[in-house]
């Protein structure tokens, strides 16, 4: 599979849980293993994430650890 | 914001460090011979060949402004060539190649405002962290703390009399961003009350089984308020780590009324004689006294002084106490033994005396 | 600009004294910067309130990178709009902090025109720190900075910016290249120090000897510890020297000796080099006539960290000796071995060290392909609850001793 499916697929998952629980780089991976099971590897899953951040679909967030989030304004947020 | 990441340039890490050192050091890399402290803040570093290279060394209070470096720069390019480094515990150094230029910087550092010293067998800079000037999450101020306790100790970072080298650290809470659990001595911002929980925000900003799972003690629960769900806190169980607070904001610790500051003794990290150690607890609790905290630096110089005039040369604070004994530390220190004093985390026991190797 | 709007009673008593006020530092920022000048009076508050009004932003950034900035908010910006917004950068600094002044400037000049003026040299990691900008702020000084080949650092679940002693460059002790190896692991793991993507962050640094001046066996997930492992080097006439000198050779230096390893008759310092522990006393009480061996190489030990979340550790040796030479690879892969399982089975927020703890440093030791050797404890266990993975059963011994007849 493509980075860009992995991508998209990874960017569906983190759509579904925005709100619900902070994803991680490695749930994102782990996931992908497990549902495109010998379809996709760790280096693909990388690069997939690199995508969605360059992209600006997704961000990288810091809350006592890193997430990937889809950008929104946070609560702690002065104008 | 718009940012062409085709074009961007990222991932080329920082400057490769040769274009920083100064012909002196590039002529003479991994060929350094021995080096010997002249005075305080000042030593010589000889080479094989006998190239020379001197260190003039003053204090800083690492929040330094761009008008400070460029006066630093300045310094660098009348002395040194332009040339100059900052230590790990954030002091200043220039390096001169012409010993005749070194009291000339010295007295142009003095009139900066900044001591030469830090060498040898004195009190080196302070490390510490950012306090009320940046942190979220600090029980104490950093900086204040140490300008305060550095003004009554800055003698001994000019001069070379200690039994042997001494090192001070601050932490404006558990984090630990410096991290200060191997230092000589160590000052440690803590909280002392629960978080107080804004149910109303943490709906909103926090996911509940994250602040559940993020307490070691397992002192918080889900449950439901006015309704609808968030999370309590067993207070008999809260250490105030605030690990709940640094993945959920609303669950504040920060408190006038209790928060301040514990001193730890006896750390060390490096492997000289004894192996490293962690600090230990010495004063449990001292409130917050800005702007000058005059109980800190008070017990700090008590400590500092009680150390100088009872270890033997080269003896760190840990191993002078481990000589003497816990009790007869306590005893000199003035210090009143409490139950704070005993550890009730994980492995606890090991830090029991568990023989009859005691003084009377 | 701006004009000190604040008065700051508080604040002036840390301008009195002999140590270099970093309140002062703020003034003279306050003159240029309404940043600064804000800040001033939000820190006078503090010290009149004694508690900080800082919120914790976890979502500003460059694009494309998940660390190196420090989301920060005021609490008050009605009150202080200067500081609404007061995010850190975290820059990593050049290996061992060496700089020309011609640098420092290019910096400074970058700064001061898009933050608060103010910074910190240096972080606790290492970091320069740039102290205080907005968040449209962000972009335009990395633009800046990669003008003048600066990069930003590490924060969050990633490679923490690596940091070094000065080593060979001002050292004679360096056993190894420190900044040589710092650079270059810098520059291998640039991906995992811009992307995070760790349970949570990994720390290196490098130390030329056991002295370890960068605090790595307390400060730093993986410390690579300089060490030797043939002889020390004497030379006797300058112990000689020494003695003559004042330095009582027994009480000053032989009582101390943690290995008990040395003798002196008044003319001969006589070394059992076999039971040094490599402690470097006797070498920092006498530079000019002892230094470490020839056979030079770095001890690697695993874990160190500050209380949060399971306690604090000092790291444990991993690799009692390795020669340290580029490219570094038997390291590298080792370091990979570790991520993989960390990655995989690591929790959230748990550093490594406690993660060894949590498997077992056994268990760990398999997952990465490691022998466990002595020098990795300081005893072994006192308890007997072992485990074994396998048992026999019945019929299992006739079973392996025909296949030991095969």
């Amino acid at each position: 599979m493509s980075v860009e499916e992995i991508a998209e697929a990874m960017y569906k998952m983190v759509a579904e849980s925005q709100g619900q629980k902070k994803l991680k780089p490695m749930d994102l991976t782990k996931a992908m293993l497990v549902v495109f099971e010998g379809k996709t590897d760790k280096k693909t899953c990388k690069a997939a994430i690199k995508e969605l951040v360059n992209s600006g679909r997704c961000v990288y967030t810091y809350f006592g650890g890193s997430f990937i989030e889809i950008p929104h304004r946070e609560g702690a947020a002065n104008d | 914001m718009a940012v062409d990441m085709s074009k961007r340039r990222t991932d080329y890490g920082p400057p490769h460090y040769e274009q920083f050192l100064p012909p002196i050091i590039k002529d003479n890399y991994g060929k350094w011979k021995y080096h010997e402290v002249l005075k305080p803040g000042v030593m010589v570093h000889v080479a094989e060949g006998g190239d020379k290279l001197f260190t003039v060394r003053a204090g800083s209070p690492r929040l330094i402004s761009v008008d400070k470096i460029r006066l630093y720069c300045d310094l660098a390019d009348k002395y040194c060539d332009g040339y100059l480094r900052f230590t790990s515990r954030n002091n200043v150094e220039f390096l001169l190649t012409d010993s005749s230029k070194i009291d000339a910087l010295i007295d142009d550092l003095q009139k900066l405002g900044h001591p030469v010293g830090g060498i040898g067998n004195s009190i080196s800079n302070i490390v510490h962290t950012q306090g009320w000037v940046h942190c979220h999450s600090s029980a104490t101020d950093a900086s204040g703390i140490v300008k305060s306790v550095m003004d009554e100790l800055c003698g001994y970072f000019t001069s070379m009399t200690l039994p042997g080298k001494l090192r001070i650290a601050l932490a404006c809470c558990l984090n630990m961003c410096g991290a200060v659990h191997c230092s000589d001595i160590a000052i440690l911002g803590i909280h002392r009350r629960p978080p107080k929980i804004s149910h109303d925000r943490l709906r909103k900003e926090c996911e509940i089984p994250s602040v559940v799972a993020s307490c070691p003690t397992a002192a918080i629960r889900p449950t439901t308020v006015d309704g609808n769900p968030s999370v309590e806190v067993l207070e008999e169980n809260c250490m105030f780590c605030a690990n709940c607070y640094t993945v959920c904001p609303s669950m504040p610790l920060n408190d006038p009324l209790n928060d301040g500051v514990s001193i730890w003794v006896g750390g060390k990290v490096s492997n000289a004689r004894h192996e490293p150690m962690f600090s230990k607890l010495a004063v449990p609790f001292i409130p917050n006294n800005p702007p000058r905290w005059p109980e800190v630096v008070d017990t700090v110089k008590n400590l500092v002084e009680l150390w100088a005039a009872n270890a033997r040369k080269y003896e760190r604070m840990g191993e002078w106490i481990e000589r003497i004994g816990w009790p007869k530390f306590f005893k000199m220190a003035g210090i009143e033994f409490e139950k704070q004093h005993i550890d009730d985390f994980k492995h606890a026991g090991l830090t029991f005396k568990r023989s009859v190797h005691l003084t009377y | 600009m701006a004009e000190a709007t604040y008065k700051t009673p508080k604040l002036d008593e840390l301008e009195k004294g002999p140590w270099p006020s970093f309140v002062t530092e703020i003034k003279m920022a306050a003159k240029k910067s309404p940043m600064a000048n804000d800040l001033l009076g939000q820190l006078e508050k503090s010290y009149t309130e004694k508690i900080g009004f800082w919120k914790h932003g976890g979502i500003v950034g460059v694009m494309g990178y998940g660390g190196g900035v420090i989301g920060r908010y005021s609490q008050l910006p009605k009150e202080f709009p200067g500081v609404s917004h007061f995010h850190t950068m975290r820059i990593n600094q050049p290996a061992g902090w060496f700089y020309t002044s011609a640098a420092l400037r290019k910096l400074c000049d970058i700064w001061e025109p898009r933050g608060s003026g103010l910074t910190n040299m240096h972080g606790s990691t290492g970091d320069i720190v740039f102290l205080g900008t907005t968040t449209d702020q962000l972009e335009p000084v990395f633009e800046e900075l990669a003008k003048v080949d600066f990069d930003i650092g590490g924060s969050g679940s990633d490679v923490r910016t690596p940091s070094c002693c000065c080593g060979m460059a001002r050292c004679e002790w360096a056993c190894y290249d420190t900044m040589g190896a710092c650079y270059d692991f810098t520059q291998t793991f640039q991906d995992e120090l811009h992307r995070p993507a760790f349970p949570y962050k990994f720390k290196f640094k490098f130390s030329g000897c056991p002295n370890d001046c960068v605090a790595s066996i307390a400060r730093s997930d993986m410390s690579i510890i300089g060490t030797w492992r043939d002889e020390i080097q004497v030379d006797h006439d300058e112990v000689k020297k020494y003695a003559d000198g004042g330095l009582d050779i027994v009480d000053d230096v032989i009582v101390n000796c943690p290995g008990k390893c040395m003798k002196w008759d008044g003319n001969k310092l006589d070394i059992d080099n076999s039971s040094c522990r490599h402690c470097m006393h006797c070498i920092n009480a006498m530079p000019k006539a002892l230094a470490p061996g020839k056979d030079r190489g770095a001890c690697i030990l695993l874990g160190a960290k500050a209380p949060i979340v399971e306690g604090a550790l000092l790291s444990s040796v991993l690799i009692p000796f390795i020669k340290m030479e580029p490219p570094y690879q038997e390291i590298k892969d080792i370091v990979e071995r570790i991520w993989d399982i960390w990655g995989e089975e690591g929790k959230a927020r748990e550093r490594i060290g406690e993660f060894i703890q949590r498997v077992g440093l056994g268990n760990f030791l398999e997952a990465i392909e490691l022998e466990p050797v002595a020098e990795m404890v300081a005893h072994p266990r006192e308890n007997p609850y072992v485990f074994y993975e396998d048992y026999y059963e019945e019929g299992d011994e006739d079973e392996e001793e025909e296949e030991e007849n095969e």
